[in-house]
């Protein structure tokens, strides 16, 4: 059994044997250090992608569904997908028809390469044909100007509203509302600009054009694109009932027999999420990996350590043997020295890995003009520092364990020879 | 004396060491009996089996044959960590070179058994602070083993081997690392230790140490050659 006092007494010997070779301890903690490191800037770096995602998808609505031909977030067949039959604009205008549950739901049309120019600078983006009701979507929110109306919808007017980035690039100046540009030589007049909605993964979204539909037919052609519908649930309770009877209508306005799988599918921001838990996973095997390599390297570093400082303090083994320490004891006393040892370790980590998280979110705000990292905190989170300290312990008691055990095994007689 | 109970009874003990293919006995068939309140010295010349005698006794080694009994309790069947208690209840180690933790103040020294017999932080202190007072060192008591001479060195090493009061007292050479004026003074405290009931076992190889006992064990290649009373001593 093993008694407070002798643990105690443990602390006091480990203290003490830590600030004797100071400079040996911190050396030595050198593998444990970048190990505690890489810990936390990948904790840091999942909570900062959680907080980007959790942002990108606030903001495209989490009470959205598109039906498409596609499934976005790449689940399926590709061949399967490839082979269905295009939505076309005539299906999409029955479902509208028909549909109860959703709040809104529109026909919308893409081409992912369009050009944008104006003057004598062009911008390659994509251009959306949707009907003016997409600007009531969260996706179509307006920073400047306005989304254009339902008349020009229905006139085709030659009117457009830009993404964000396609703003920043073309008008670097701001106001680019009431300017004009030019699709496949056609002039557009700018009504508004876009809030900025794509943070990670989803940049895309703030590199489009809106046109409404037919403006988009004028231009592109609906030949050969397959629709899809934009519907807007209206809150995430609804969610269900929306998905299934969107189903139910698009089964029976394709004609799929019931025994056929649908021949669209369903897309809704939690697909995107099974994405961003893919690239978390991604983050954790690779940080796991640069982690483990270097616990594995710092606790080698420890265990050598821990072997010298056993064969250094043989004979005060053998005299605390002599008088009474039991193998417990000792092998206590060379644990606590190792975790101890981790532990300095670990708190010689903690100001650099802050001083490194600060400077990567300041560099990319101010430096390269990253906004996603806007909404990423600059500190690292306490129970981060937390884990990262039992981290630092468990590796610690295990780099400890068989130079504490050859200290518990000495012979006392041998021990007290020793010189 | 006699009449005393034994507290160290060998019988028949032997111990060999593997050196290669070589077998050395370092005891050779020794029984011995040590009662309480004696004052014995052990000597011979090195590799008469003194040393691996002392160990045996002290309990840090155990034969490879025979029987030993301390206290009535058979220490043969006893595992690491019950002979550790043993030492630490019933025995006492004076060494020559003192063997104190160089880090440690006099009276963390003193009280390193008691953290090892579970002994609370209050009771620790007093007790220890105690002892050292009784070997003269009251005032020393916060200082570290370099700060002290060989003399008071070897006064808190024996201030740690009484504190946990022990069955035995056991001195390895404890004054070959001493001048002879120094030696005289430790060997003073033995002889007052002695005359205070405790049972006091001397290891040496001097014979003007081991006259203060008053029983002489002498031994010569694992053999004890003769045990008798010390006619000089007072």
């Amino acid at each position: 059994m093993i008694r407070a006092g002798e643990i105690a007494e443990s602390f006091r010997i480990a203290i003490e044997s830590v600030r004797v070779n100071l400079l040996r301890s911190i050396l030595t903690t050198a593998g444990v250090v970048v190990g505690v490191v890489l810990v936390v800037l990948m904790g840091w770096t999942i909570n900062g992608l959680d907080a980007v995602w959790e942002q990108t998808i606030s903001i495209i609505g989490k009470d959205m569904i598109y039906v498409d031909k596609w499934n976005w977030a790449g689940g399926g067949n590709w061949r399967l997908m490839e082979a269905r039959k295009d939505i076309s604009l005539a299906q999409v205008e029955q479902y509208v028809a028909r549909a109860e549950a959703p709040e809104l739901a529109m026909p919308t049309v893409r081409s992912w390469s369009a050009s944008v120019v104006v003057g004598n600078q062009s911008l390659r983006c994509s251009a959306m044909g949707v009907t003016f009701e997409y600007g009531m979507t969260p996706a179509g929110e307006i920073a400047e100007g306005r989304f254009f109306n339902a008349i020009e919808d229905e006139q085709a007017a030659d009117v457009v509203v830009i993404g964000h980035n396609v703003a920043k690039t073309l008008f670097p100046g701001g106001n680019a509302v009431g300017q004009t540009l030019k699709i496949n030589q056609r002039p557009l007049r700018i009504v508004g600009v876009v809030e900025k909605r794509g943070f990670l993964f989803m940049d895309f979204i703030d590199n489009q054009v809106f046109v409404p539909l037919f403006t988009f037919r004028a231009l592109y052609g609906f030949q050969g694109r397959s629709f899809s519908i934009a519907i807007k649930a209206g809150n995430e309770a609804m969610l269900n009932t929306v998905r299934d009877e969107a189903v139910g209508l698009m089964r029976e306005i394709r004609n799929v027999p019931p025994s056929r799988d649908d021949d669209f599918s369903i897309n809704e921001m939690k697909a995107f999420d099974e994405q961003a838990k893919n690239i978390r996973l991604y983050i954790w095997i690779v940080g796991i990996g640069l982690t483990l390599l270097s616990f594995i390297v710092g606790s080698i570093g420890i265990m050598n350590i821990m072997f010298v400082s056993v064969t250094e303090r043989t004979k005060e083994i053998g005299v605390r043997k002599a008088i009474g320490a039991k193998r417990s004891s000792i092998a206590i006393q060379f644990l606590i020295e190792s975790a101890l040892l981790c532990l300095t370790g670990a708190l010689i980590s903690f100001p650099i890995s802050q001083l490194i998280v600060g400077s990567v979110q300041w560099s990319a705000v101010h430096l390269f003009d990253f906004e996603a990292a806007t909404v990423v905190s600059p500190f690292i989170p306490l129970d981060l520092l937390g884990i990262a300290a039992v981290v630092a312990v468990i590796v610690g008691l295990a780099a400890g364990l068989v130079p504490a055990l050859k200290a518990a095994l000495l012979n006392p007689v041998e021990a007290l020879r020793f010189e | 004396m006699t009449t005393q109970p034994p507290i160290i009874s060998i019988e028949h003990i032997s111990k060999i060491y593997e050196m290669g293919d070589e077998q050395v006995f370092a005891l050779r068939d020794v029984s011995l009996t040590i009662r309480r309140g004696e004052y014995v010295a052990l000597m011979g010349p090195s590799g008469s089996g003194k040393s691996t005698l002392m160990n045996m006794l002290g309990c840090l080694d155990t034969p490879t044959s025979g029987r030993y009994e301390f206290n009535g309790v058979n220490v043969n069947e006893m595992d690491d960590d019950d002979l550790a208690g043993i030492r630490n209840r019933e025995i006492g180690f004076v060494f020559q070179t003192f063997n104190l933790l160089p880090r440690a103040t006099a009276l963390s020294n003193v009280e390193l058994p008691l953290v090892y017999a579970g002994v609370k932080t209050e009771e620790r202190h007093r007790r220890a602070a105690e002892v050292l007072a009784s070997v003269g060192l009251a005032e020393r008591a916060g200082h570290r083993p370099n700060e002290l001479s060989g003399g008071q060195r070897q006064r808190v090493a024996i201030a740690r081997a009484l504190v946990t009061q022990p069955s035995i007292i056991l001195a390895d050479e404890p004054t070959g690392n001493l001048d002879s004026k120094t030696g005289q003074e430790i060997m003073a405290l033995f002889d007052e230790l002695y005359k205070q009931g405790n049972t006091v076992i001397l290891v040496t190889h001097e014979e003007d140490i081991a006259r203060h006992a008053r029983r002489i064990v002498r031994l010569r290649d694992g053999l004890i050659e003769s045990d008798s009373p010390n006619g000089d001593a007072a």
